[in-house]
């Protein structure tokens, strides 16, 4: 059993903390008050790298780096990057829009869009998401009706990532509804096409510099080249995609929690009342080693996880995990965070108060907690 | 390696009885996951016994109505599959 990284893999984790605290880092307070998506730090992302990271070089232009490695990078990015938005949003582009293109789409699919997703260009988004298909989510309405050359498709998602702004999404439509779950596809919805409209942002709690809305498909036309997989794969992509969203989405946030703790262990070593640094008295020292457990039982989960799934193993429970108990973590740890800086951390100023907002959406994207601990128990063998 | 049908097929109908749809067996011709005996998530795990006790991988886009919609026709799938990657071939 190995836990170092490489010299690789460190300069790396250098690269990317030395590229977010210079170029992604600035404005990040403003942004969030405006619920303004940084799309210039985006770009910058491109240029730099990151969201071709796990994509092949064909596509990214440089060599793909394995998933743990990417991982790694990933995690980086939240503890250098001040936007838990941005973050979040590059990793759902990342996980859940380029790897299902790459691992089930057509040559053609992978030429035409990974490499403007992967310099910054093109932003993506997963679409699967309907009013009344939320936990249930094979209970879609969304139908994708053939004609000629292609497939019509009408529906509403929501609750989309990434909606408002992107140029594609992956739309998950009932082709065959005699056929239950074996009739639900997948296509590549280009957001100009006619037919497709990109509902306004909605405003929401966190995660303010990520914008989310509906998109709306009437009659939309999609040709059949842009069908991801053959008809009736949306239950193997889902299922897939789903696996990959729970073990990676929210790596940033484990930087992100590393981060925080540092700033809660500075602030408590030079914060001073009743004549010493309030770190000195154990109801603040305590919390303070909850945090480090939290982030360390975290960090062990996401990477044995991602591990287990670069070695081609079953990563379901693992996954389900990963997902339950990094967002639940960082819930706590965030309220620590304000509760150790008290009225400073409950202030916009010290940026505190901004991760507790941007984890709360953890425990319901991606699958909600209560679902994966369904999904665990089941794993566990208890039904 | 030569696996009979009806061995793989037993094997899929003990799993699912077991571990899926507690207790209940499904005949061989009935339709898992429309008629809910089965959930997508134990779809997944039942493929992920089938890789594990035949030591063979299902790619992803093999998991269609045609090869997965039945016991039996997983049977013959994994049978189709097995008898194929013993001699080369693919199974689709």
């Amino acid at each position: 059993m190995e836990f170092g990284w490489s010299t690789d893999q460190k300069e790396l984790r250098a690269a990317v903390i030395e590229f977010a605290q210079n170029e992604l880092s600035a404005g990040s307070r403003d942004d969030d008050s405006t619920g303004s998506f940084p799309r210039d730090k985006w770009e910058k992302c491109g240029a730099f790298g990151i969201q071709g990271l796990h994509m092949p070089e064909q596509y990214s232009g440089s060599p793909a780096r394995d998933l743990v490695t990417s991982l790694y990078a990933m995690d980086a990015l939240g503890y250098a990057c001040a936007d838990n938005g941005l973050t979040f949003a590059l990793n759902a582009q990342m996980w859940t829009v380029q790897l299902p293109i790459l691992l089930f789409g057509s040559e053609y699919q992978k030429e035409r869009f990974l490499p403007a997703m992967c310099r910054g260009e093109f932003i993506g988004a997963h679409a699967v998401t309907e009013e009344h298909a939320g936990s249930d989510v094979y209970s879609m309405h969304t139908r994708a009706v053939r004609c000629d050359g292609g497939y019509r498709l009408t529906g509403r998602k929501c609750y989309v990532t990434c909606a408002p702004i992107a140029n594609l999404a992956l739309v998950f439509a009932i082709t065959d509804p005699e056929k239950g779950k074996w009739g639900l596809s997948v296509f590549i919805v280009e957001t100009n096409s006619d037919g497709c409209e990109r509902g306004p942002v909605v405003e929401k709690m966190g995660l303010r510099t990520a914008p989310f809305g509906d998109l709306i498909l009437t009659d939309c036309f999609v040709p059949e080249s842009n069908r991801l997989g053959p008809e009736g794969a949306g239950l193997t992509v889902s299922s897939n995609a789903l696996e990959y969203e729970r073990c990676c989405i929210l790596v940033s946030q484990l930087g992100a929690m590393e981060r925080q703790l540092e700033q809660s262990i500075e602030y408590a070593k030079t914060r001073e009342q009743f004549g010493r640094p309030i770190g000195k008295f154990q109801a603040v020292s305590h919390r303070l080693v909850d945090m480090k457990l939290r982030l360390e039982t975290s960090r062990l989960l996401l990477y044995q996880a991602a591990w287990r799934k670069q070695q081609g193993e079953n990563a379901s429970l693992d996954s389900a995990l990963v997902k339950l108990h990094l967002s639940e973590s960082f819930v706590a740890s965030g309220l620590d965070s304000i509760r150790t800086m008290g009225g400073l951390g409950y202030t916009s100023v010290a940026e505190i108060e901004r991760s507790l907002r941007d984890a709360i959406g953890g425990v319901l994207y991606a699958g909600t907690n209560d679902i994966q601990r369904n999904n665990a128990a089941r794993a566990m063998g208890i039904r | 390696m030569r696996i009979e049908k009806q061995s793989i097929e037993q094997l899929i109908l003990d799993f699912i009885s077991s571990e899926l749809a507690d207790g209940t067996t499904p005949a061989p011709q009935d339709d898992l996951l429309t008629s809910g005996l089965v959930d997508s998530m134990g779809m997944m795990w039942l493929i992920q016994h089938l890789e594990d006790e035949f030591d063979t991988a299902v790619p992803p886009l093999d998991v269609t109505i045609e090869n997965f919609g039945t016991v039996g026709a997983i049977a013959a799938y994994m049978s189709r599959r097995l008898t194929n990657s013993a001699s080369g071939v693919s199974s689709q």
